[in-house]
């Protein structure tokens, strides 16, 4: 697990949070843990496969979730239906496809998974992986974490 | 959804298209959002969805003639990334006449619906604007 593989996903949810819900996204400290463990209620999990091989873990607060699809829909969501997980979904699944983009361009070729979300579980997601990064990601409506557990598996 | 001035890409024809589409989703995700029985409101998820799906089709055409027109260098990437959301949203349909308006498969394609526009129509379209604008303009 290289810190390098982190800065495409801090420039992805960048762009995309700006993009689709003018929200300024910034950095707080990384660091590391042993597991992918949700530290949110809201989660979703992308695979990815290729160059670099293992799992995002996107968790997120419920009350920033709904703010999120709140801002995108333009309507006033109050529970965590089918709707407001499958648009968190996207957007994790849009930040990790622009994601792999930027690594393209480094010469990491990856293909991801379509998203899996989860409501209100917090159980430990093992995924084999030796070691995951956790980026938190502050912004004006609340702060959630990218988990990335990749490794390099090109010879 | 609310359409903001700076999805506009500056081609009138293609900006007024845009809010059209916006203005359509948003009929269907609130059909599909609103109060009420999931029974009761179907039928009218089923008609906006229609509605929506029309001019998805319409509106595609248009923008790619557009881009012919104009001989935008893009055109072949930006019409395959065209023909496969029609075919997601194709075989939504599909599978929803197949297996019925299950809710939580009608608010996932709502869901991908909002999320696919916004950025496309935020990013993907803004590089006919860009390419337009490097030309000079549209006349």
């Amino acid at each position: 697990m290289k810190v390098e593989y982190i800065q495409p996903f801090y420039r992805a949810t960048k762009d995309v949070f700006q993009i689709m819900m003018d929200l300024e996204v910034n950095r707080g400290d990384l660091r590391l843990a042993k597991d992918l463990i949700p530290s949110r209620e809201a989660n979703v999990i992308i695979g990815a496969t290729g160059d670099l091989s293992g799992s995002i873990l996107y968790s997120f607060p419920k009350d920033m979730t709904l703010t999120m699809v709140k801002i995108m829909s333009g309507m006033e969501l109050t529970e965590m239906d089918g709707f407001v997980l499958s648009a968190l979904g996207e957007v994790a699944n849009i930040i990790s496809g622009n994601a792999m983009t930027y690594l393209n361009s480094e010469n990491y070729r990856c293909d991801i998974s379509p998203p899996h979300v989860m409501f209100g579980t917090s159980q430990s997601l093992s995924m084999a992986t030796d070691v995951a990064l956790v980026i938190p990601m502050l912004t004006s409506i609340g702060e959630f974490e990218i988990n990335v557990a990749l490794r390099e598996t090109k010879g | 959804m609310m359409w903001k001035d700076k999805y506009k890409i500056g081609v009138e024809l293609i900006d007024g298209q845009h809010r059209e589409l916006f203005g359509r989703v948003s009929s269907f995700l609130q059909a599909v959002q609103g109060e009420g029985d999931w029974e009761v409101k179907l039928e009218q998820v089923k008609s906006t969805l229609q509605f929506m799906q029309n001019y998805v089709v319409e509106h595609f055409e248009a923008e790619e003639a557009f881009q012919r027109q104009i001989g935008f260098p893009e055109y072949e990437k930006h019409k395959q990334v065209h023909d496969e959301f029609k075919s997601t949203v194709n075989d939504y349909a599909e599978t929803f006449v197949k297996e019925g308006y299950t809710q939580e498969l009608v608010q996932e394609l709502g869901a991908k619906l909002m999320t696919w526009l916004i950025m496309h129509v935020a990013a993907a379209d803004q590089r006919i604007g860009a390419f337009v604008r490097e030309q000079g303009g549209t006349q």
